[in-house]
């Protein structure tokens, strides 16, 4: 699944990107790469999600989280 | 060189709204603009500090994420931190993130020049019950300075400084952070290769590493050959212990990392809501502007008595000191009908800019990228280009500037399109006098509704645009940091509105004050010198010649052509040519308005509400001032582009005015 398949208040752990290097690179230099454990804290039905990554909080555009892969993680499976 | 010459020149970098900015006015005692949102800051600026008998110059830089180049500031950061005459640099961190934060920290200890750990936000972390081991988080970055500094409260900034000087002497730290086995061979073998090709660069290490993940402006600036050493990229690997080596210290030194903001996140469960989340944005808008309207002219009076009072006392001493009439004429009609009638607004204007100033700092500003990208993303565009067009409602000029936060060209340049259509402050006394004038019983909605007009026809030519971009499919790209809530500052606030309301004193004096004086010559001057009326003047005769191109939109008066030329020195230039124009010293008081209906009745007998109207359009939409169009010229650096984007609004400004004037003939 990806992150845009994800529902808010849950828990998911990157397991891979795949969207433009460019983003990549920002994406890592914000602390999102693979392995990193996601929290969905609010989202619009279709469109951007605000999530909780290393203590911060990013809004993220549908195109971007629609490229990242996912797994979901039980609570307390991963501290944000 | 002697002791007391020693000069330090140090970067403050840090990751976007950290406080560099907050602590670099701390430190140096400048007033840049600060707010809470990621990207306040687009160019670097220099400021100077003194530290017992050494001088520190101090840069402040954009915040960047990581030194890898993205947008526009971040290369700017990266050109300024590897510049070989930055002796130091200053992280600045965010203590309340700190994992993030220490990414950036990482990256600037491998360029090899002494890095000094600013922790800023401290009180932020104890009043949210987390701690951080002061110990150990030095022991683990090397043995660097790390200072806890509060740049709001002013905090640790000696501390900071005597860091600097002596951190600077003793020289940066070796290598922290290894990167196993592998990785490490391949750096010391690209190290001697560096060291054959470019003996005098500081920062091998780093280059090394940069050329492991095959960095194309690294290769592209010093290029060697590593074929034979670099097999693939070990960018991954490379963030990986990157990272690991971050959770490392975030284990070590980070407790009570559980304590999270919860108020932040109460707040954003309504504000950020799917679908309340617009809504709520429009309100606090109207909210803002309605603030601006009521309240601003509640406070005008004293302004207007002052002024009337003034001019009084001037008018009465240039006669008792006989002064010659035309003298008289240009002080009295001219420069204080013009300048006098623009600073009868500044109660509107102040108020705004209060507003817009609590808007930015209270950390809303990111969230409104958030609430606005699906409307944005039919416009092919992201949320953050919304960022600039809520600035372009303070000024124009900083909000294309802030669109260098963009990631695109074609998106920079499509808000930069877009973005004069917001109305700036400079708008707003049309708004007010015109509304005031001949909207008696429905002013604020009348002035309201031009606001919406431009939000509306902005979001409409991105659609139109991006419409017709067809094929160049452009995804939402939505990227950018929410920072936490936080009560706005005072001090952040009175510089904000301070600046502000300097910027539109200068602009009095100098702009205004020299449009004032080339509209009385033009007015008071004709073919054969000084003219009894002005219908005789170079003035009418200009505003003739273009009567007949106005005439569709209800607005055939050479005293409004005239007007509307000016207006592109600056638009509230508008205002005080109609001051002018009409000889009224108080524009903006119930008889200079009274005095101006009755001028232009005189010229226009059928100058109603509806003229008045498609005037306040047309103002809305035609060219920015100058300002503007010469920012924007060197944003995009095209001429073709920018001479373009005049045309497009002067149409769109008379079709608009023409079209409201027909309809509303029609209708009414």
């Amino acid at each position: 699944m990806t992150l845009y398949d994800g529902t808010t208040g849950a828990s998911y752990q990157v397991k891979s990107v795949f969207v433009e290097a460019a983003v990549t690179r920002r994406l890592q230099a914000l602390g999102i790469n693979d392995g990193t454990c996601v929290k969905i804290l609010n989202r619009k039905r279709q469109g951007a999600m605000i999530i909780q990554v290393r203590g911060t909080r990013l809004a993220l555009g549908r195109h971007i989280s629609s490229c990242i892969e996912v797994t979901e993680l039980r609570e307390k499976e991963c501290a944000i | 060189m002697t002791e007391s010459e020693k000069k330090i020149r140090v970067a403050f970098v840090g990751n976007p709204n950290c406080g560099k900015t907050t602590l670099f006015n701390a430190v140096t005692g400048s007033r840049l603009k600060v707010a809470n949102w990621p990207g306040v800051t687009v160019e670097k600026k220099e400021g100077s500090a003194q530290y017992e008998d050494c001088s520190l110059t101090i840069v402040d830089t954009p915040g960047i994420y990581s030194l890898t180049c993205y947008t526009i500031e971040e290369k700017v950061t990266r050109q300024c931190v590897m510049d070989d005459e930055i002796d130091a640099v200053v992280n600045v961190v965010d203590a309340s993130s700190l994992e993030r934060n220490l990414y950036l920290t990482l990256q600037l200890l491998e360029l090899g020049k002494p890095v000094i750990l600013a922790l800023n936000m401290m009180d932020i972390v104890s009043e949210r019950g987390m701690e951080i081991d002061l110990h150990r988080l030095p022991e683990l970055l090397g043995g660097i300075p790390v200072v806890p500094v509060s740049a709001a409260k002013r905090t640790g900034l000696g501390i900071l400084l005597h860091a600097v000087v002596h951190h600077c002497e003793e020289g940066a730290v070796g290598p922290v952070l290894t990167y196993g086995k592998e990785i490490e061979e391949k750096i010391t073998r690209l190290e001697e290769m560096m060291q054959a090709h470019y003996p005098q660069h500081s920062s091998i290490r780093w280059h090394a590493l940069k050329l492991l993940e095959n960095d194309e402006d690294v290769m592209n600036e010093h290029p060697i050959s590593i074929e034979n050493v670099v097999g693939r990229s070990y960018e991954k690997d490379i963030i990986q212990k990157k990272y690991a080596y971050i959770e490392n210290i975030i284990r070590e030194v980070l407790f009570h990392k559980e304590k999270q903001a919860a108020s932040t996140d109460r707040i954003d469960r309504t504000l950020t809501h799917p679908f309340w989340g617009v809504p709520i944005f429009l309100l606090i808008m109207c909210f803002v502007f309605f603030l601006t309207f009521t309240v601003g002219d509640f406070l005008k009076g004293g302004f207007e008595m002052a002024l009337g009072f003034l001019s009084a006392q001037v008018s009465s001493l240039l006669v008792s000191v006989r002064c010659a009439p035309w003298l008289i004429s240009l002080i009295v009609e001219g420069i204080m009908a013009g300048v006098g009638g623009i600073l009868t607004f500044i109660p509107n204007i102040v108020i705004l800019f209060l507003a817009l100033a609590i808007l930015e700092d209270s950390g809303y500003m990111s969230r409104v990228a958030y609430v606005m990208d699906h409307i944005m993303g039919r416009a092919g565009l992201s949320g953050k280009a919304f960022l600039p067009m809520v600035l372009g409602f303070g000024c124009t000029v900083p909000a294309i500037m802030a669109t260098r936060a963009l990631e695109t060209e074609r998106d920079r340049r499509k808000t930069m399109l877009i973005t004069p259509f917001m109305s700036c402050s400079a708008r707003l006394p049309i708004y007010v006098l015109f509304s005031d004038m001949f909207f008696a019983n429905c002013k604020v909605l009348a002035a309201f509704s031009m606001y919406a007009i431009g939000m509306i026809v902005a979001i409409v030519s991105a659609l139109v645009i991006h419409g017709r971009e067809k094929g160049k499919e452009s995804a939402d790209c939505l990227l950018i940091e929410l920072p936490e809530y936080k009560r706005p500052n005072i001090r952040t606030i009175g510089i904000y509105v301070w600046t502000k309301l300097k910027d539109y004193l200068e602009k009095a004096g100098t702009t205004i004050f020299l449009a004032s004086i080339i509209i009385w010559f033009v007015l008071n001057f004709g073919m054969h010198g000084m003219v009894e009326d002005a219908a005789d003047s170079f003035g009418a005769m200009i505003g003739r010649s273009m009567m007949p191109l106005l005439a569709p939109a209800g607005l055939d008066m050479w005293q409004i052509a005239v007007a509307l030329i000016s207006g592109i020195s600056a638009k509230e230039v508008v205002v005080s040519s109609f001051t002018v124009l009409f000889g009224v010293v108080n524009a903006d008081s119930a008889a200079g308005m009274a005095a101006i209906v009755d001028r232009i009745h005189m010229q226009k007998p059928d100058f109603g509400p509806l003229n008045a109207y498609a005037l306040m359009v047309f103002c809305l939409l035609y060219v920015p001032c100058a300002a503007t169009i010469a920012t924007v010229k060197k944003e995009s650096g095209s001429w073709k582009f920018t001479g373009k984007m005049v045309v497009f609004q002067l149409l769109l400004a008379w079709c608009a005015a023409t079209a409201v004037y027909q309809i509303g003939r029609v209708l009414f």
